[in-house]
């Protein structure tokens, strides 16, 4: 009953192994696709590597599981990279080309401002929905806290607790 | 025999719907001691008749008023029906309808009689009644010389009423034996035809002797006199008397009861004269014991001395005196045995236990004085003097009624008919004492010495001053009552049943149906009196109460609070106005006291309570899920800006692709 329950104690959960063993394959997939992007497509993954830069300094320095604020950069950034790498496609993938739309201000900020908006969505979007949630509760007590009233009023039961608020 | 009428059925002012009380019209030493007022027959004019008011705690004579009416006794002035007389001030009084005397009483023109008129007008016609009394088990209990009357010169007496008062509460203490004269007035009990023998002798020996024996006494030194000298020599004294009438007097004057001719014996004087009953003389002590300065040498005076002075009892008791005289002066073995047998039961309960010392004096009076009535610290009755002794402690209270609650509670008739078993039916007695004390020790205010005392009292009316004035002595009488008081609403105080109605009731509805409470345990006062009322209502079939009904609806408030929907009470409240309009009581309670609707009441609120718990769990668990949700949005929130990023992604590869 006991293994069945709880695992013992330093057993590895069934459940561990397997999620670690495909995260750490997909970082090498992942690692792999890079090597062979910066080897085979140099200035494709140089203007990448600079239009991403925030996403990838804010990769580094996040502490939470997951890394969402990050994923959120690099999701928006990656939305604002497609049109210069297709433009760098278009231009023939050469290293100078790829430094003149590195050099081009309005390319690297256009990349950048979407990260940035990535960040602001990660930061706002908990907030929002915790207001949501918040709201809800609220009303749920509120029609709580009217049932509670009535139930007293009619049956003289005595009146409960003061009302706690939401958290 | 005619009784009252429900009120409103009867023509108004009259006595059984038949007799008119004139109390404007006193007649004076008519009533043997009670105030005595003319009456006549509306339906039939023929004898003079009387009306006997009754005193306020002093019941009339229920088994000689039933018994006796509609028959024809000659030579004794028979009640004929009793009832409710309304009193010039607008106020009640019970009233018991006798036949009026034919002319003035004996004692009227005092004067030393001669033997023949004695035994012919006097000492005939009154053994006659007596004998006519005691075929039904009856007593007199009122003879004496003021409360005998004649027509005129040479006719029969005729013996008076005593009927409207307690059993001897009039009797001067010379005409009654010294067992009974020692009693409250109150308390004398029906006793036996003997006691009417005994005063019948006294009575003859006043008129032989022309003014009452023993004058100038008090009633202390009379009985005194008697237990010390025997009644003969203590009434005749010095006094000559015929040899034929002396001799009557001895067997009418023998202290115990048993050796007293019978009625029937006295018709015949001259064969009564020889009937004699030797009585053993009592065994004389060598020394006397002292008692509170008195000296006693017989066990009679004794026990006399006993009853007047317990605690000197209990000392002597104590200090072993009283054995000692008992075993070395009186020399009486058999006697000494017996006392030590009480003196040692008593000695098994605790010495402070006054109720014990108590029950040892009743003991050792019994033992001593096998004659002697029941003596309970300076206390004597007769058992049969209970009931109309409880109706003078409703109206004194204090010290007596304290007294005569002790006696009940702790069975002290039984104790002391097991004293005296041969001189009296111990096992009735006992069986009565028991149910007495049932009702003395019933909770509630249908038990008490209240309900002792009705019990006791069948025609005692209810003490309630609820009643205002009305009496009432029917249970039929008392909802009429009520609503008399309920047409006041400033006597509207409280419930309509306090605790004198309700022991009255109880009393009054012993063996009927429903003559107990029949609710629930939990019912509060408010529905059981309802309860009790309506089931009046509907026993004695009685009118529609309005009145009464309001006043019972005005005070259910408390019931109706038992309910636990507070909307329903405010409909209850309302409904119970409503219905209080038809006067029908059973109504009433069955909107109160109806279980399907109480049932659901009691469901309703423990729903209500179930609910009110799942509401409390959920608050309090959405208060204290407020770390979830600021996690859950967190996640939430990063998905969605996940979730964003992917969708931008996606349609700008799209654009990119598609062009």
């Amino acid at each position: 009953m006991k293994a069945v329950g709880r695992p013992a104690r330093g057993a590895k959960s069934p459940g561990a192994g397997g999620g670690a063993a495909p995260r750490r394959s997909l970082v090498w997939l992942q690692g792999l696709a890079c090597g062979a992007l910066a080897t085979l497509a140099t200035p494709l993954a140089a203007l990448l590597a600079v239009l991403l830069l925030p996403g990838f300094l804010v990769l580094l320095i996040d502490r939470v599981p997951g890394k969402p604020v990050a994923r959120a950069m690099l999701l928006c950034g990656a939305a604002a990279s497609v049109a210069p790498a297709r433009q760098l496609w278009d231009h023939g993938l050469s290293m100078d080309n790829s430094l003149d739309l590195i050099a081009n201000m309005l390319v690297v900020s256009g990349a950048w401002a979407a990260a940035a908006a990535g960040w602001l969505l990660a930061e706002l979007a908990p907030v929002v929905v915790l207001l949501v949630l918040e709201a809800t509760t609220r009303r749920r007590l509120a029609e709580l806290r009217g049932a509670r009233a009535r139930l007293a009023a009619d049956w003289g039961l005595a009146a409960a607790e003061d009302d706690p608020g939401p958290g | 025999m005619a009784d009252t009428p429900a009120a409103g059925s009867a023509p108004p002012g009259l006595v059984a719907g038949q007799f008119r009380v004139d109390f404007v019209a006193p007649l004076r030493d008519a009533g043997g001691g009670v105030e005595a007022f003319a009456a006549h027959d509306e339906q039939h004019s023929g004898a003079a008749l009387m009306a006997l008011r009754l005193g306020r705690f002093a019941p009339a004579r229920e088994r000689p008023i039933t018994l006796l009416a509609g028959l024809n006794i000659p030579g004794l002035l028979l009640p004929l029906a009793h009832g409710v007389a309304a009193l010039p001030d607008g106020t009640e009084c019970g009233v018991v309808i006798c036949q009026a005397p034919p002319g003035p009483s004996l004692a009227a023109a005092p004067r030393a009689w001669s033997e023949a008129e004695l035994l012919a007008s006097v000492l005939k016609p009154a053994a006659l009644a007596l004998d006519a009394l005691a075929a039904r088990g009856l007593t007199h209990r009122a003879l004496r010389p003021d409360n005998i009357f004649r027509a005129g010169p040479g006719e029969a007496v005729v013996l008076g009423a005593a009927w409207a008062a307690p059993p001897a509460s009039h009797q001067n203490a010379v005409f009654e034996p010294p067992y009974v004269a020692a009693c409250r007035p109150a308390g004398r009990g029906e006793g036996s035809i003997a006691d009417d023998i005994y005063a019948l002798g006294v009575t003859l020996l006043t008129l032989a002797l022309g003014h009452p024996p023993l004058a100038g006494l008090d009633e202390g030194a009379v009985i005194q006199r008697k237990l010390g000298l025997g009644s003969y020599a203590a009434l005749i004294g010095e006094a000559r008397l015929p040899g034929l009438l002396s001799d009557l007097l001895r067997g009418m004057l023998a202290e115990d009861p048993a050796h007293r001719p019978p009625p029937q014996a006295l018709l015949d004087p001259s064969a009564a004269r020889s009937r004699r009953v030797a009585a053993r003389p009592p065994r004389r002590a060598q020394r006397p014991l002292m008692i509170a300065g008195q000296s006693i040498w017989e066990a009679r005076t004794l026990a006399h001395a006993l009853f007047r002075h317990p605690e000197e009892g209990v000392r002597l008791v104590r200090s072993l005196h009283l054995d000692h005289w008992l075993r070395r002066s009186l020399g009486d073995a058999a006697l000494t045995s017996r006392v030590d047998e009480v003196v040692r039961q008593r000695g098994e309960q605790p010495p402070d236990d006054r109720r014990a010392d108590a029950t040892m004096v009743l003991r050792l009076v019994a033992l001593l004085d096998p004659l002697a009535p029941l003596a309970w610290r300076g206390l004597a009755l007769w058992p049969d003097g209970l009931g109309p002794l409880l109706a003078v402690s409703l109206g004194e209270g204090g010290e007596l009624a304290g007294r005569l609650e002790e006696i009940i509670d702790s069975e002290a008739v039984a104790a002391w008919a097991q004293a005296r078993a041969e001189h009296c039916a111990a096992p009735a007695l006992r069986q009565g004492a028991q149910q007495q004390r049932l009702w003395l020790r019933r909770g509630g205010p249908s038990g008490g010495l209240a309900r002792v005392c009705y019990a006791l009292n069948p025609l005692l009316p209810c003490a309630s001053p609820l009643l205002a004035g009305k009496v009432v002595a029917r249970l039929a009488d008392l909802l009429p009552a009520l609503e008399a008081t309920a047409q006041h609403p400033e006597r509207r105080q409280g419930l309509p049943l306090d605790a004198p109605i309700a022991a009255f009731i109880a009393a009054r509805q012993d063996g009927r149906p429903g003559g107990e409470r029949g609710g629930a345990a939990s019912d509060g006062v408010e529905i059981e009196s309802l309860r009790l009322l309506a089931r009046l209502q509907e026993s004695f079939a009685a009118p529609p109460l309005p009145g009464l009904a309001a006043w019972l609806a005005e005070q259910m408030g408390p019931a109706i609070d038992t309910w636990n929907h507070r909307g329903r009470r405010a409909e209850l409240a309302e409904h119970l106005r409503r219905l209080a309009r038809t006067g029908q009581l059973p109504l009433l309670l069955a909107l109160l006291d109806n279980p399907d609707t109480r049932a659901a009441d009691a469901q309703g609120l423990k729903q209500a309570r179930a609910a009110l718990d799942r509401i409390n769990s959920e608050r309090a668990r959405l208060a204290a899920n407020a770390r979830a949700r600021r996690a859950l949005a967190t996640t939430l929130g990063h998905e969605i800006a996940l979730g964003i990023g992917m969708t931008a992604l996606a349609a700008s590869l799209g654009w990119m692709v598609l062009g």
